[in-house]
């Protein structure tokens, strides 16, 4: 009797080099292009029977993909696309999947850097945290102060994060260095539901709770001095992270739209392998309406990172004075978009919607959406780690618009099931452990924290070490964790 | 995480390494429906079945089963959310067929107390990715990923 076969045999996936594995093409199964998956021998063990690869297959199998089906290095089972999926439809003729950018739009992380050294801020850490956690609502049903008027919220979904510096959040030299400028201007907010508007109506400001975080960081090593340089980060310098994204809002577009496009794609002749894949045509009246959608939710996200932003800086100049509360904004990415770009696709200048899901943008030195501070070095990558171990800073290289249409890891990428943690940690006390190594953790519920703890990540270097060997990014710091909010 | 395991009904959590995968099973339709509202709230919050209030009427349509358990779970989580309180527990009246699957139904929710009505998981959705109702030999079977 022979033994069962992988999801890696059924692919015949083949390893190209120490940092690429290749789904080849098989018409078979429906793919229009080849997979690619960014590992090491190490990392791809764990993926061998891993519905991520089927995912990555799966997602070659979409009307109008170009280039390849690509996995980042963090890749993981998701739903519909893998979590560090990315792949590339042509406008012309291909189709939009509201999964391949997921519940959560815009999702993403927002870097801001202090003039605070660690000793600084180590002997005040239980009160940062404490004035952090009243101050940025957290957890399942955080509300925000003031719930917003129809009227301000189309202003919200309109507008991004200008809505929010226009409104007394932050300084206009923040939307320099936020990705888009903060807005998608291509935004339709009549194309958000009433039941969106309403489960988004109070949650501006507020963290939401799962994998989302509030950081305060410092760099521990500097990896490349100079776009360490050019990014205002040097060793020992105290930093803000935040994850977080569109909220009820966002989730509700993607339920909205994918309800529709369900019942769509049987119109348009759309055969897929997982219902989850939904999609219509890029030029169809449901993609259109899903990409207003889906701008109008990714700007309400950058007003939300926006909004806390402006919170954590109240806090730093409440504790450590003015200067300590400017906080300027390295840069703010988003990880779950996507986005109308120009790419060279075998030799071919070619307009394509790239759909980014659990992936960051990582534009090289020189593109023009790198903004202006950060031309020289590339555009700033964020990638969180984990609440035990380390982030990561890097910057976009050539290599990535030769490769992933410009496109990176987001962050390391869950190893383990919620479960899984839960059992393994059963017992220990996560917290106390995390203050003995120096970390300051808060949370809503303290009992479920094991269920994000480092033992369910994969090592963050490790994923940002494949990226940088294959090319698409340069690390350049990396952060380590003072205090935790958790939602 | 909440399970209810006996014979004729029931639902248990399943594993899936970023979110969380649910499982339910009744011996006809309409419990089915009743039971995979029980596990998205044992998923999303741990509730005393007593501090359920107000019902609250719930409709939806789907052009098949799978459809019809999207929209009617995500149905539910979006009142939870909008409502900013905690799905306790939902019965269903009527789960028919004609030109499309419709069900008619009361869901009951708890405002958040921080002792008998706790959050768990913040559920975003639930996703179509292996989605599936069918029926087996002995129940009717109902699986699904949330994202979370």
């Amino acid at each position: 009797m022979s033994a069962k076969t992988t999801v890696a045999e059924q692919l015949r996936l083949e390893r190209v080099d120490g940092c690429r594995w290749k789904i080849p093409l098989d018409p078979k199964r429906g793919m229009r292009v080849e997979g690619l998956v960014f590992a090491d021998d190490a990392m791809i063990m764990p993926l061998r029977d891993d519905p991520c690869l089927t995912q990555v297959a799966n997602v070659a199998t979409l009307p109008g993909i170009v280039g390849r089906s690509l996995g980042m290095p963090d890749i993981h089972w998701g739903y519909g696309f893998p979590i560090g999926g990315v792949a590339a439809l042509r406008t012309e003729d291909g189709v939009v999947s509201p999964g391949g950018i997921g519940f959560d739009i815009n999702c993403g992380v927002r870097l801001m850097r202090s003039s605070l050294a660690e000793p600084d801020v180590r002997p005040h850490l239980d009160r940062l945290a404490d004035r952090l956690f009243e101050a940025v609502p957290s957890g399942v049903g955080a509300r925000a102060g003031g719930r917003r008027g129809e009227a301000e919220l189309d202003q919200v979904l309109r507008r991004g994060a200008a809505w929010a510096v226009e409104a007394g959040y932050g300084t206009p030299t923040d939307l320099t260095v936020i990705e888009e400028r903060g807005r998608l201007a291509s935004a339709d907010p009549d194309q958000v539901s009433s039941r969106a508007r309403s489960r988004g109506k109070d949650q501006l400001g507020t963290l939401g709770s799962g994998n989302h975080f509030l950081e305060v960081q410092a760099v521990d090593r500097v990896l490349d001095a100079d776009a360490a340089a050019a990014l205002g980060l040097a060793e020992g310098q105290v930093t803000v992270m935040i994850h977080c994204g569109s909220r009820g809002l966002g989730h509700q577009v993607c339920t909205d739209h994918l309800a529709v496009m369900d019942r769509a794609r049987r119109r348009y002749g759309i055969e897929l392998p997982d219902r989850q894949l939904a999609c219509a045509p890029l030029g169809s009246p449901e993609g259109a309406a899903y990409l207003g959608a889906m701008a109008a939710a990714a700007n309400f996200a950058w007003a939300n990172r926006q909004i806390i932003g402006a919170a954590v800086r109240a806090v730093f100049g409440e504790l450590f004075g003015a200067r300590a509360g400017e906080l300027p904004l390295v840069y703010d990415v988003s990880h779950n978009m996507a986005k109308i770009e120009e790419h060279l696709i075998d030799g071919r200048r070619m307009e394509v919607c790239v759909h980014r899901k659990g992936a960051t943008r990582a534009f090289p030195a020189g593109h023009p959406a790198v903004p202006e501070p950060y031309r020289s070095v590339g555009q700033p990558v964020l990638i969180p780690g984990d609440m035990g171990r380390h982030s990561m800073v890097a910057v976009g290289l050539p290599g990535a618009m030769e490769e992933t249409f410009g496109s990176s890891c987001h962050g390391a990428g869950r190893l383990l099931s919620r479960h899984a943690a839960l059992r393994q940690l059963r017992g220990q006390n996560l917290v106390e452990q995390l203050r003995r190594d120096g970390i300051v953790v808060r949370a809503e519920r303290r009992d479920l924290l094991a269920e994000e703890a480092s033992v369910a990540y994969k090592d963050v270097e490790a994923v940002v070490r494949v990226a940088a060997a294959a090319g698409h990014v340069l690390p350049v710091v990396r952060l380590k964790p003072l205090a935790v909010i958790k939602g | 995480m909440a399970e209810v395991q006996e014979p004729d009904r029931g639902h248990v959590a399943t594993q899936h390494t970023a979110d969380v995968g649910l499982r339910a099973w009744a011996s006809d339709r309409r419990t089915l429906f009743e039971e995979a509202a029980a596990g998205l709230a044992a998923i999303s919050a741990d509730v005393d079945p007593e501090a359920a209030r107000e019902a609250v009427p719930v409709e939806t349509d789907g052009d098949d089963l799978e459809q019809l358990a999207f929209t009617w779970l995500n149905e539910l989580i979006g009142l939870a959310e909008d409502r900013r309180q905690a799905l306790c527990r939902a019965e269903v009246a009527e789960l028919d067929q004609d030109e499309a699957w419709r069900l008619r139904a009361r869901a009951w929710f708890a405002p958040y107390d921080g002792s008998r009505v706790r959050p768990r998981l913040q559920v975003k959705a639930a996703t179509m990715h292996g989605l599936q109702v069918e029926e087996l030999p002995d129940r009717w079977e109902l699986e699904a990923y949330l994202d979370v």
